[in-house]
């Protein structure tokens, strides 16, 4: 029971709530509070309207950080999810216009398809070409995401195109919450979190993604289909761009070329500071969510405490750092006690031999 | 005379491996000096304390008469010695002039100053190389030129930063018969300047052409050092050989009966458990052809670089050049991924555990049911309780050393690691294990278990492919040995043969 609490305590995750906890408290403090109209005092960031905007703002890429985890985890990197974005929102806008008036449950049916179909069509192309061309994944899906973001601009004659109003009731449903409340995006992005973190963590394929990550050549010498591997996690993660654009252009009511732009790096951003290793072989799709949600407070601390936006760069950028090199000192602190408790568990001959062990060298002479 | 290089006691332990046991032995200025042993004899770590790349436990080194320490291979550098490794490490898209002045460029008005470079370059070479050999433009990429002519840049190098000492890793072991001319012209030139050469080589021919003395290392002690005169070939492999045998003794008489009898049967069909017919990979092995019974143990013995290990790729699929027929039971089996030789039961357990057999980052579990993970699956989701059962079950069999089926295998001792890569493919439930090295780097009494696994699972029926560079260890588990020179099989010995015997057929 003790090593359960202790495993908890130690884990990323719980790492990353505290932090966000932490922050929530402070903000709560510095918000300040004002009164209603009915005399009701309101705090001005702990309320449950900010608190599920914050959730909204941060789900539209919380769930393709879920889809980039997966990418990084494999060793990979996909720089085109924004593009995806936009993309797969002006298709579906665009395609919802030349269908025309239809029954809401049609227009949201088709709007997912589309949406969610462009998204894994661009996930195949990125994946196709990382494998069929053997060409490193920051280069292809640096290409992919101009010629993506090029594509939407020419498809919609760079103009905000309207989605049909029955999109928007769907995305904003309350829920029976009431008033302004619309928890339809923050549910969406639990749901890809818990179904990315099981994917990840539990499925034969998710394990093959994260030994692949860990060590391509040892992956290939016990038999798992590299290209397979790479494939699928392009495609998952054009799956989530498709997710999140279906959610936003239904929530905000129009797709434009411009959607989502420079989203690539909040998103990269968020498995990063969520603790996926750019190397590979390590991230957790739950800790990419809580990196999403933690850039988007420190963006929400700077409206709520009233400073200047233009420092909100400066802040994430430094805040992603300090997050990283946090990160990597821990695994390091964790390395250690490992190899501790390692020499405490086997007999002393063996602890020699743990240390090190003789270079290839000796054998080869 | 005061001899160019004189080592007294040296000794040099790495982790489970005594590599060399107090070593003595002196080369005089100005000749070049043999080093002859087996694999794993310690030769090539002699080579490396006199490059300063490793550091003697124990013992001494003198340089023409002063005692030296060398903590790094510039310290080695700046005293006079030179090595050129087997692997020639140089930046391909460089220059030739840009790597033999890297570290110095010669610099004017803090930019690089090319002519100068090139000048230098085109001296160095033209220092080492003979008048017959073809000329090296040095303003061509590193790349586009042959092994040989790297392999004289190295040289060239080192000379030219004024070694007094060179050593030479089996500088002829990648060369064509013509480049290798060039090279001995080039070792008779450098002796001639008073250069001193310490020669490690598998070619008995060379050695006796070049050599004006030598040193036979075995198991990392000293033999005999004598001028070469002295000694037939015949009479140096023998010094060679007799490394003693340690841990495990395979139990003849009760295998023999077991599986020798299937084929011995006259009017027995039953095709071989592996057949593998004119295999051939184009520059690295060429027409092999072998078959395993279920149950045998073959060895496969030959120099590093011989192509065993390559074989055993292209057996299981990692070798898309490959060419030839595989048979499992008799039926030809379509190999292109690991993943078709998987399907009839094939494993291997490759040379390299830490870049090719094991995810250091991962679990003893995960990377052991890595192979069979979707057996552990229902619904899509794998079962945990089910892998932690079979981990367990493996962990015990195999005695593997650990805090826990969860623990990290980076952690682990290479020994524990190995078992595990093991235990992968025994979970797997192979019926062909294709092992490459099995218990190279691993402490003696985990040697000694694998020892004894792998004939236990050999005895359960498995057909057994055994590369090892040990040959006391090849013979002493083997039911027939092959023996692969130079990309070909060149000898199938009974079990009775002898050390002698098998490093003769090696080496030729």
């Amino acid at each position: 029971m003790r090593v359960a609490v202790r495993d908890v305590l130690g884990s990323q995750q719980f790492g990353l709530t505290a932090i966000i906890v932490l922050l929530g408290i402070v903000l709560t403090f510095a918000a300040g509070s004002h009164t209603d109209a009915a005399g009701v005092t309101h705090n001005n960031f702990l309320n449950s309207y900010t608190l599920i905007q914050v959730a909204t703002d941060a789900s539209f890429f919380a769930i393709m950080a879920v889809g980039a985890t997966l990418v990084i985890v494999s060793g990979g990197i996909d720089l085109s999810v924004g593009a995806v974005y936009a993309v797969a929102g002006v298709t579906m806008a665009l395609v919802l216009r030349a269908v025309g008036p239809v029954s809401p449950t049609a227009t949201v049916l088709i709007g997912m398809v589309t949406a969610l179909g462009v998204g894994l069509l661009s996930g195949l192309l990125n994946g196709a070409m990382v494998v069929g061309l053997n060409v490193h994944p920051f280069i292809i899906t640096l290409g992919t995401m101009w010629v993506l973001r090029g594509i939407s601009f020419v498809s919609s004659h760079a103009e905000s195109i309207l989605v049909p109003p029955s999109l928007m009731m769907a995305a904003k449903a309350t829920l029976g919450l009431g008033g302004a409340l619309s928890p339809i995006p923050m549910l969406a992005m639990i749901l890809v979190t818990i179904v990315g973190s099981i994917y990840l963590t539990r499925t034969v394929m998710g394990r093959h993604i994260v030994a692949v990550g860990g060590n391509p050549e040892a992956s290939r010498f016990s038999g798992l289909r590299l290209g397979r591997v790479q494939i699928g996690v392009y495609v998952l993660s054009g799956l989530t761009a498709g997710i999140a654009t279906f959610l936003g252009a239904s929530f905000y009511g129009s797709a434009s070329c411009a959607d989502a732009n420079g989203y690539e790096l909040y998103v990269i951003a968020s498995a990063v500071v969520g603790g996926a290793s750019l190397t590979g072989g390590k991230g957790s799709a739950v800790s990419a969510t809580l990196g999403a949600i933690l850039i988007v407070m420190m963006r929400q601390a700077i409206r709520t405490m009233h400073l200047d936006q233009n420092y909100e760069w400066i802040i994430v950028g430094t805040a992603i750092i300090v997050a990283v090199v946090l990160d990597r000192h821990g695994t390091t602190l964790l390395a250690r006690r490992m190899a501790r408790r390692a020499t405490k568990g086997v007999g002393p001959a063996d602890a020699r031999v743990a240390s090190s062990e003789a270079p290839p060298s000796v054998m080869v002479s | 005379m005061i001899p160019s290089v004189e080592c007294v006691g040296i000794t040099k332990s790495f982790p489970g491996v005594l590599a060399l046991n107090d070593v003595s032995f002196s080369a005089m200025p100005g000749t070049c000096h043999a080093l002859c042993g087996e694999n794993g004899a310690g030769k090539s770590t002699l080579g490396k304390l006199l490059a300063g790349i490793h550091r003697p436990d124990a013992g001494t080194i003198t340089l023409d008469g002063r005692l030296v320490h060398f903590d790094e291979p510039r310290d080695a550098l700046a005293a006079g010695v030179g090595m050129v490794h087997q692997e020639l490490a140089f930046c391909e898209q460089m220059t030739v002039a840009e790597n033999l002045s890297l570290g110095h460029l010669p610099r004017r008005r803090g930019f690089v100053d090319r002519r100068a470079m090139c000048e230098r370059a085109e001296q160095l070479i033209a220092e080492v190389a003979g008048a017959d050999a073809p000329t090296i433009d040095v303003r061509r990429p590193i790349g586009e030129l042959t092994v040989g002519q790297r392999q004289l840049l190295q040289i060239a190098t080192a000379v030219g930063s004024g070694a007094r000492l060179l050593v030479l890793d089996e500088p002829t072991s990648s060369l064509s018969e013509h480049e290798a001319t060039h090279l001995y012209d080039l070792v008779a030139r450098l002796k001639a300047r008073g250069v001193t050469l310490i020669y490690v080589s598998h070619r008995m021919h060379e050695l006796f052409q070049l050599c004006d003395a030598v040193t036979v290392l075995r198991d990392g002690a000293h033999v005999a050092t004598r001028p070469i005169g002295e000694y037939t070939e015949a009479e140096i492999v023998r010094l060679m050989v007799g490394r003693t045998v340690e841990g495990y003794v395979r139990q003849w008489n009760d295998t023999l009966l077991d599986h020798a009898a299937p084929t011995a049967v006259a009017g027995n069909t039953k095709a071989p458990r592996l057949t593998v017919d004119r295999l051939s990979s184009p520059g690295k092995f060429d027409e092999i052809s072998f078959r395993v019974e279920a149950g045998e143990i073959v060895g496969l013995a030959g120099l590093v670089g011989a192509g065993r290990s390559q074989v055993m790729e292209a057996v299981f699929g990692l070798d898309p050049a490959a060419r030839g027929t595989v048979r499992v039971d008799g039926e030809a089996i379509d190999i292109r991924t690991p993943h078709d030789p998987m399907e009839h039961a094939i494993g291997l357990v490759p040379e390299d555990r830490k870049k090719q057999g094991l995810v250091l980052g991962l679990s003893g579990r995960e990377n052991l049911v890595l192979p069979t993970l979707s057996r552990f699956a229902s619904a899509t989701l794998v079962r945990r309780p089910a892998e932690r059962t079979v981990t367990q079950q493996y962990f015990s069999r195999l005695r593997v050393r650990a805090p826990g089926i969860e623990s990290a295998t980076v952690s682990l001792s290479g020994g524990n690691q190995q078992k595990i890569v093991l235990a992968k493919w025994l979970a797997a439930n192979c019926r062909i294990l294709l092992l490459d090295e099995p218990t190279r780097g691993v402490d003696v009494g985990a040697k000694a278990e694998i020892h004894a696994l792998i004939d236990e699972i050999a005895r359960e029926g498995v057909a057994v492919v055994l590369v090892s560079s040990e040959l006391p260890e090849l013979l002493s588990l083997s039911d027939r040995v092959l023996v692969m020179r130079q990309g070909k099989l060149v000898a199938e010995l009974p079990r009775e043969t002898n050390q002698d015997t098998v490093l003769r057929e090696m080496l030729q």
